[in-house]
Parts: structure tokens; sequence; C-alpha cells
């Protein structure tokens, strides 16, 4: 899932010193998962917003809302007599509900509250962790299910590097495992150890961010 | 003789609770700028309480929950100690000073502390009194 953190209060009060109106959306799904913009986050962020602008914008009216899905038109289309009443929406989902939002209300303002960090899993409650960096060619059959691009700080393809001691990454000793020790216990596990004496060339970038802003197009579901 | 300002006290109903019962049976009462809201475990204490409690007008805010190892839910009063502290800290983010919010563990036996510690909570608040734009000029 796409996990996201609220930014400072201060960075998204300062966009609101003016608005009279303020529509706050929520996001159901992985930021909801992740604690950082579902129905209980935008309480809580409107509550703040509340106190933090009762010296310099004590008038402010907070309307606050959540759907199911906000990088999805459809699950919007229940928020458009909200949207059009205010002034200001804040969204608290991802970056992609963010743009979803603009895109669907052009005449709206729409601000972040949300800095949208990775795609990963929880690891026990209240902690996430990347998993994926989304470089369009995925080679976790390679490496054990151990994904060097997301999860080696320096994306090695034919690791280790020198850093790696104790089965922690130099990077942050306390908090980083390091990938390869995963990617080889993995694989030594599974009996495919082999795989380590294969070079991996350098890798094809442009299925990433190097290919510029990516769109996939499936050809059977457009008329 | 100035109005006290508002401390509202959120608290265990267990021991909290159990501790304000006591003093009614000593005929003491709770100070009259003092607002009590029962929790039925510090487990369920969530920072929404917290800020809506600053929203109504209470410029202190102290939560009470069990001692280690008192809490009928076992956790509850190690939640309620982690949900202050979240609170707090995006209380700070506001601009309103984390000495406003206050965690206690209680017992059903302490009446008397509780008197105390609401007493203690006053005074910091009366030597540091300020303005509340003073707390944002301080934090930015």
């Amino acid at each position: 899932m796409i996990v996201a953190k609220r930014k400072p209060l201060a960075e998204i009060a300062a966009n609101l010193q003016k608005v009279n109106k303020l529509l706050i959306v929520g996001c159901n799904t992985c930021v909801a998962v992740c604690l950082a913009g579902g129905e209980k986050e935008v309480a809580v962020l409107a509550s703040a917003l509340r106190l933090a602008l009762r010296q310099t914008n004590p008038t402010i009216q907070i309307t606050q809302r959540c759907v199911e899905r906000q990088c999805e038109e459809e699950f919007n289309e229940v928020l458009t007599e909200d949207v059009a009443a205010c002034d200001v929406v804040l969204s608290m989902a991802c970056g992609v509900g963010v743009q979803t939002m603009a895109e669907q209300f052009p005449d709206k303002i729409v601000y972040p509250a949300l800095n949208t960090s990775f795609m990963g899993r929880p690891l026990e409650r209240g902690v996430w962790s990347e998993r994926c960096a989304g470089c369009g060619n995925c080679v976790l059959d390679k490496f054990g299910g151990v994904c060097p691009i997301a999860r080696c700080s320096k994306n090695l393809l034919n690791g280790p590097c020198g850093g790696s001691a104790n089965g922690k990454c130099e990077v942050d000793p306390e908090n980083i495992d390091c990938a390869w020790q995963l990617i080889y216990d993995r694989l030594k596990r599974i009996g495919q150890l082999d795989r380590l004496l294969e070079i991996e060339p350098p890798k094809d970038w442009s299925t990433s961010r190097h290919g510029g802003p990516r769109k996939i197009v499936r050809e059977d579901m457009v008329l | 003789m100035p109005e006290r300002p508002k401390i509202v006290l959120i608290g265990c109903a267990h021991s909290a609770g159990v501790a304000l019962e006591e003093l009614k049976s000593g005929a003491q009462r709770l100070p009259a700028h003092v607002e009590w809201v029962s929790i039925p475990c510090g487990g369920t204490l969530d920072e929404l309480h917290i800020l809506r409690a600053f929203e109504s007008g209470a410029e202190q805010v102290m939560v009470l929950a069990c001692y280690d190892g008192a809490c009928r839910s076992v956790e509850g009063n190690k939640w309620a100690e982690k949900r202050v502290s979240a609170a707090r800290a995006l209380l700070e983010e506001a601009g309103i000073a984390g000495w406003r919010l206050a965690f206690h563990h209680i017992a059903p036996s302490m009446p008397l502390d509780l008197l105390r510690w609401i007493e203690e909570f006053r005074e910091p608040a009366v030597a540091q009194e300020q303005p509340e734009s003073s707390d944002r000029e301080a934090k930015a």
C-alpha cells in the first residue's frame, strides 16, 4: 500500500490563514490503513487546525469528509456540493488523490496535508516499511523475493557492498537491515544460492522515472 | 479573585472515577473550575478527547490512568500515556504549550493526591501565565 505521513501543522496552516471555508477530505484506502489520512485523522487535523488558527483565523469553517478511494473520480462525485461550497480543499490522500481532486475540480484550490512516502507494508502496529520502488521492471524473481532497489540503500544489483556488517546497513545500522544479507539468507533457504553467481547487468531505468511520467493502457479495456 | 482557568480531567472510571467517589464520600468535591470526563479505560483515550477539551475552552487537561499492573484491560494505562504524548506533540504544533496537558497514574485510594495534582497544575500555570499568543511566539 501507499504509506504517507501528515505534514507539519505549521506548513498546512500557513496556506489557510485567509481561508473562510475549508473542506478536509480523507481517503479510506491506503492512507487510512497507515493512520495518516482516514476518517479519524481528518477529525484530528480539523480539531488541531481550529486550535492552531484560533488566533489568526478564528472564523474559519471546517467541513470534514472522507471518501473510499480519492484516486478515482467516481468516488469523489459525492463531494461535488461540498467542494463547490468551500474556498479550499485540503486533501489527506496520497499525492495521487490530491491530483485527482485537482483534476476533477479544476477551479478549486487543492492543498496536500500529507507527505506521500513510499509503497510498503506494516511490520507491526504503528510501523511501516518500504518494499517497492515502482521501478517498472520487477526483479524479485532473481533475488529471492527481496527487492534490492527498494531495500538496499545503494540500490545495488550486485551486492553486498563493504558497508554490510552483522546483517545491518552502514547507512543506519540500528534500523536498516542489509538487503543483501536478506537476499543471501532467503536464496539459501529456498535452494537458489547459485543465482548469486550471475552478474546482473546495469538496470534499464527507462521503465522507471527516467522514462518520464508513465502510463499503462489496456487496449482491450478501451473503446 | 481572578477566575481560574478551566481544567478538564479525563480519567479511567475504575481508578480516577473511584477516587472521585472517595472524595465525595469525604464531603469534598472538585473545585468549580475543574470538569470531570469519565472514560471506561485509559486504553479508550483518544487524542480527539484531548483536542476537543481544549477546543471547548479548557486551558489545561489532565489525563488520569491506572498504575502499571492495575489496569483491568492490562495495558490501557500504557496506551493512555502514549496517546497523551502524541497529543502533546500535536498541541505544541498548534501553538499550545505542552505543560497544559498533564498525565498521572492514579489508584482509587488517591483522592487527596488528585486534589494536590490539581492544585499544583494550577500553580505552574499561574507562574507561567502568559497570553496564548506568547505560547505561539515561543514556538515560532
